[in-house]
């Protein structure tokens, strides 16, 4: 579904990716993981459209996203749900919701996804008058989850959606993505910093860093390599 | 001056400051509106205001307005028809010109085209204006009705007293902004289109991940700021002779109110521009009309300098 | 204090100082300026000397005024970066005074332009201390009210229409004079004396600070620059500037209208002018105010009658091109047009030029290889992934990591070596959201210690509190045992705390040399002075070769060098290095790192904040390690990069649990 054939992209003179490739095969959970500035959330703005691709190709559905203009790529059926949560603060959590299924698809399977939204997470179907500004961080996550399914989208990207978390609330909303992963068969592309836990429902997993793919495999390969450990750590 | 006297004067500055309180706070809406979603001032909002009312006045005298919509609600239906008129103006000069400034994405969404983008409206503004003064020349000119002449009387008040005497043309002006306030407010709270103009202002970035085409939403916001201050213009058409440079003297009036209410706040502006209405009207009782404006002026430093977030609403702030 | 560090700063660095004295701080054309203003100064003379026809006359005279408005204008706003909409108030104030001290005090221009001049500069400090506080948008629109406001003032005052009165015995007295051609050369004069002053400034470290404040303003804090103290020098000169040409203006145009010298047009031409012409160069004002005053004055003359308003136009539209083609002005286009051509000229007839450095370590790494996407094993044995292919190799070559024994000597040295920076307590919270909670840590003088943790650890927040951009909710912060809690950034520069950005923003059109020679303001008034600290810390750096060459033009490596080299002039005790690594390439890395190791000999203390762990684990001594904004462990390489702690908070628990399993 989704292919990422040797992408570089640089600001500037600063490279961020340096040759990465990587696929989503439908139905997949793949986890990308590495320390900070590996360029996990460069590689999500290149799916975007939003960072600067100096070379190689990102194909949907075998389709060059090259040609498709940024705020195209949603109606694609890519939802790119941020690093750092990144809700609308001056709209209510439902607004946030009927923002979310901007698309055509959202639209139209709007009132189901809606019912499956609350189900899946159930506060902001409490809070859905309240504005996003004022949640907590684990509300907003959810929130900022739900505003991605709200699009019906065909690949989910989820940003770090456990960072600044307690890990309570971390594990929680892990379940609900496996969850929801698991009952509509959603193919899903995350990036996390927990590695094991990333790992444990991945499908399969890519180990970045310093712009580069180091490692690549499922998770029982990945999950002893001390290598990972070393690529976190320096040594 | 005896009491009676003085608290006549003082109701008839109070409803004088109602009266074009609401209009000054339509004009601050639409100029609040741009600086909300794009983080741009636009200084050639006064002159867009000026195109506006110069179309009303040409809408109902030239092309016929006052023929077909008759003298009573002919400058009204002109002055409402401005509005589309301006916005289309609008979105022409913003893909024309200010558009073209920014790149489009990511570095539109950086800071620095907004200096460029600043003083690409203050060259706009000084086109507008002079072009004006070619196309209409410098006569002041302005709509006349007959309700322009007419007024209610409050009163007699207080025994034989007190008389306040409010003016029919300037309250129905009054009652439509607030009717086109009020409905804008509905458009950006209740519409799928609104959601997005909000959501761009909120966080472009994010909006964009959502599918959000914020450029256009940017061009829409311009559109839309330029006209509803344009319908603005068109009704305070009737009430006050204008000339081309008129935009300069209203600069400031919808500057102090769009801070007074907290940049890019719609309902703190409204109520900015209807105090800053009220400090101008209620300021003739002190001071000599020369200062009127100088106390606008004050109001206006003394708010940038002590309390820039405004009194009303909140300042909007980026996500 | 600071006298002995720089004493000691002196044979610390270490490397003789051949060349003090000599400056590479060659702005283009710098010497040749003085010939080119002079010459220019020698035509528009001469022009003026046969020029008979009073218009042309009194255009020739009006075009420097402008030029002068533009150069004041440019000197506030095309330093420093604020857009003044408001320099009319500096115009109008001198223009009154000359006038009404003409009418009520019999005072001579020839004394009231001066005063005029001190008079802006007394409203350019009045309006710059309250409106320096706003930000931006604030800023633009407080500037613009001032004008404005003065103008309904005058009105209200009874002066709409204040004349010149004609003074028949002694005119020259009085600055009246029936040959119109004095004047031009009057208003020459005044051009050329602002030229010169506007040439000083931009040579002087005023015009260099003012750069740096327009470049990027939190990084010329962290340099030491008081950025308050320079814009109100600006604004001050600025508006004394204005205030004497404003003076001149008067007694030209003989009649003096609120709207004339107040209003909106003023400002706006001022803008316009520099804008056009060019921002930030003397040149650009004059160039603008020689192309856009007489078209528009003539356009006028010609067309006025049919188009009223056309000098408006004129303006919008100029600024319109301006900002859409050539957004620096006429004069920064046309050099570019001209050194390209040159440039071009040069590569085409020399031998094709080797690959910058960044594009050859970008196919090193390439071919180095990704992992391919179609194998699903992981690529072991054979085909070992880069990155531990890379640091095994790295701890075979690399100098940095010292053997056993060094190591231990050099901890033992450490343990007991002074404290530096002392930390209690250190608590920040915004909103709600605790971005530091009671950070305690010591700095020993001359090691150096790493900050890591995981994504939005506070590590950033850390350093802004050093370094006095951000102050703490609680806990202090002591150098050598000096209380510097919350004390403002360019301050802490001067006690000798320097840091470098992630996000290096240079004076593109500037030499490396004039970059680096802001950070040894702070250490020393004398230019001389400054310039040999700057070249010391090029030498170190090794970036001395590389003096001349214009910043803009540097690969990312050479920049992140010519950053720390700028942070080295200040002389710092000690140095907060802010993800000085990133986007590197691994051998640039290398080099980075083991210059970083050697300025403890230099007698710099290092705390560094870096994301390339593997480059980290290689240079430091010891670890911090932050999580949610507390400290979460401490102490050496080996031990923290094993510390279950550590490890959970980087990798998650599962991971530290499969990990404990196995070992």
């Amino acid at each position: 579904m989704l292919e990422i054939a040797d992408l570089h992209v640089a600001y500037g003179r600063i490279p961020a990716l340096n040759g990465v490739s990587l696929r989503v095969g439908a139905g997949e959970l793949v986890a990308v993981v590495g320390p900070n500035g590996a360029g996990k959330s460069t590689l999500f703005n290149a799916i975007s459209g939003l960072a600067p691709v100096t070379s190689g190709a990102i194909r949907f559905d075998g389709r060059d996203l090259a040609s498709v203009p940024p705020a195209r790529r949603a109606h694609l059926g890519i939802a790119h749900v941020p690093e750092g949560r990144q809700v609308f603060p001056s709209l209510t959590v439902r607004e946030n919701l009927e923002v979310g299924a901007y698309t055509d698809a959202g639209r139209a399977a709007w009132e189901e996804t809606l019912e499956r939204i609350y189900t899946w997470f159930p506060v902001l179907a409490e809070r859905s008058r309240q504005t996003a500004g004022t949640l907590s961080g684990g509300e907003q996550q959810m929130l900022a989850i739900a505003r991605g399914l709200a699009s019906a989208p065909r690949l989910l990207m989820l940003d770090e959606p456990s960072m600044g978390l307690a890990p309570a609330v971390a594990d929680e909303i892990f379940e609900r993505i496996v969850a929801i992963h698991r009952e509509r068969a959603m193919s899903i592309l995350l990036v996390e910093q927990r590695v094991a836990e990333a790992l444990h429902f991945a499908d399969r997993g890519y180990v970045l860093e310093a712009g580069h793919v180091i490692l690549e495999g499922d998770h029982a390969t990945l999950s002893d390599d001390d290598r990972v450990r070393r690529a976190y750590l320096g040594m | 001056m005896d009491t009676p006297q003085l608290i006549e004067n003082f109701l008839q500055s109070l409803t004088a400051g109602v009266l074009t309180g609401t209009i000054y706070g339509l004009l601050c809406v639409g100029l609040t509106l741009i600086f909300g979603v794009m983080r741009v001032i636009n200084f050639a909002q006064g002159d867009f205001m000026m195109l506006g009312m110069y179309f009303a006045f040409y809408c109902f005298g030239a092309i016929g307005g006052q023929i077909v919509f008759g003298d009573v609600i002919g400058p009204f239906v002109a002055a409402l028809l401005a509005g589309p008129a301006v916005f289309l103006a609008g979105l022409v000069a913003h893909r024309a010109l200010i558009a073209r400034v920014t790149g489009t994405g990511a570095a539109a969404l950086e800071a620095e085209g907004h200096y460029a983008q600043l003083i690409l409206t203050l060259g706009l503004s000084l086109v507008l204006q002079n072009a004006g003064l070619f196309a209409f020349g410098s006569a002041p000119v302005s709509i006349s009705t007959p309700l322009s002449y007419s007024a209610w009387e409050i009163g007699p008040l207080y025994g034989d007293r007190i008389s306040v005497f409010v003016n029919q043309g300037q309250t129905i002006s009054a009652l439509l902004a607030i009717g086109v306030a009020v409905a804008f407010a509905l458009l950006l709270g209740r519409t799928r289109l609104g959601r997005s103009l909000r959501a761009a202002a909120d966080n472009p970035r994010a909006a964009i991940y959502m599918g959000i085409d914020v450029e256009r939403a940017y061009r829409l916001a311009f559109g839309f700021g330029v006209g509803i201050t344009a319908i603005g213009g068109g009704l305070l058409a009737s009430s006050y002779p204008f000339q081309p440079y008129v935009g300069l003297e209203y600069v400031i009036v919808m500057y102090a109110g769009v801070v007074l209410g907290g940049l890019g706040s719609v309902r703190g502006a409204f109520f900015g521009g209807l105090t800053i209405g009220l400090v101008q009207q209620l300021s003739a009782l002190i001071l000599p009309t020369q200062l009127q404006n100088t106390a606008i002026f004050v109001a206006f430093l003394a708010i940038i300098l002590l309390r820039p977030q405004g009194l009303f609403g909140m300042a909007a702030r980026r996500a | 204090m600071s006298d002995t560090f720089f004493g000691s700063g002196r044979t610390s660095f270490g490397i003789p100082d051949r060349k003090r004295g000599v400056t590479p701080f060659s702005v283009p054309f710098s010497r040749s300026h003085r010939w080119w203003i002079l010459a220019f100064v020698i035509v528009y003379g001469v022009i003026a000397l046969f020029v008979t026809n009073s218009y042309q006359q009194l255009i020739m005279t009006v075009v420097p005024v402008w030029a002068v408005m533009g150069l004041s204008w440019n000197l506030l706003s095309g330093y420093s970066g604020l857009i003044s909409f408001g320099h009319a108030s500096f115009f109008g104030i001198g223009a009154y005074f000359v006038v009404l001290a003409l009418i009520e005090l019999d005072l001579t221009p020839w004394i009231g332009i001066p005063i005029a001049g001190l008079l802006g500069a007394l409203a350019g400090l009045v309006i710059g201390i309250p409106t320096f506080r706003l930000r931006g948008h604030y800023f633009a629109l407080a500037m613009l009210a001032y004008p404005l406001a003065l103008l309904y003032v005058f009105e209200w005052l009874g002066y709409q229409e204040v004349a010149v009165p004609m003074k028949r015995d002694a005119p020259a007295a009085y600055m009246q004079f029936a040959d119109q051609r004095v004047y031009v050369f009057l208003a020459l004069a005044l051009l050329s004396a602002a030229m010169i002053v506007t040439r000083l400034v931009e040579r002087s470290r005023f015009g260099r600070s003012l750069l740096a404040i327009k470049q990027d303003e939190t990084a010329a804090e962290a340099s030491g620059i008081d950025t308050l103290r320079w814009k109100l020098k600006a604004i001050t000169l600025s508006g004394a500037m204005a205030g004497v040409v404003g003076g001149f203006y008067a007694i030209v145009l003989l009649i003096v209208t609120p709207p004339a010298v107040f209003g909106m047009l003023v400002s706006a031409q001022a803008l316009v002018v520099a804008m056009f012409g060019g921002v930030g160069t003397v040149w650009g004002p004059v160039i603008g105010a020689a192309t856009l005053v007489p078209l528009a004055d003539m356009l006028h003359a010609e067309l006025g009658h049919i188009v009223p308003g056309i000098q408006g136009v004129i303006y919008g539209l100029a600024i319109i091109a301006v900002v859409r083609l050539a957004p620096e002005g006429v004069f920064w286009r046309i050099r570019d047009l001209i050194t390209d051509a040159a440039a071009r000229r040069r590569s085409a007839s020399s031998a094709t030029p080797a690959s910058t450095p960044h594009d050859a370590s970008a196919s090193v790494a390439r071919s180095a290889g990704a992992g391919s996407p179609d194998t699903g094993a992981p690529t072991a044995g054979a085909e070992e992934p880069v990155s531990a292919a890379r640091a095994d190799s790295m701890t075979e070559d690399s100098p940095a990591r010292p053997a056993e024994n060094d190591r231990r000597r050099r901890a033992e040295r450490l343990s007991n070596a002074p404290v530096v920076l002392e930390v209690r307590g250190l608590t920040k919270a915004f909103g709600g959201l605790h971005a530091v909670k009671d950070v305690n840590l010591d700095v020993r003088e001359g090691e150096i210690l790493g900050i890591i943790g995981p994504n939005g650890a506070g590590k950033t927040t850390l350093f802004n509190l050093l370094n006095g951009f951000t102050a703490p909710d609680a806990g202090r912060v002591r150098l050598y045992g000096e209380d510097v809690t919350g004390v403002r950034p360019n301050r802490i520069c001067r006690r000798g705390i320097g840091r470098t950005f992630q996000v290096v923003k240079p004076f593109a059109r500037m030499t490396v040399a004039e970059n680096v020679v802001i950070g040894a303001y702070v250490r020393t008034a004398r230019d001389d002075e400054a310039a040999a600290l700057a070249h010391r810390a090029l030498e170190t750096v090794g970036l001395a070769a590389a003096a001349h060459r214009i910043a803009g033009q540097l690969t990312n490596r050479e920049l992140r060098l010519m950053e720390l080299a700028r942070a080295l002039a200040s002389q710092p005790k000690l140095l907060l290095l802010d993800e000085i690594l990133a986007g590197l390439a691994h051998d640039e890395v290398r080099e980075l790192i083991d210059l970083i190791a050697r300025l403890p000999d230099l007698g710099i203390t290092v705390v560094i904040i870096e994301h390339t762990m593997h480059a980290m684990v290689r240079l430091v001594d010891r670890f911090v390690v932050l999580d949610h904004g507390a400290v979460l462990a401490s102490g050496d390489p080996d031990a923290v990069t094993r510390d279950p702690a550590v490890i959970e908070a980087y990798l998650g628990r599962k991971w530290l649990e499969g990990y404990a399993r196995d070992r």
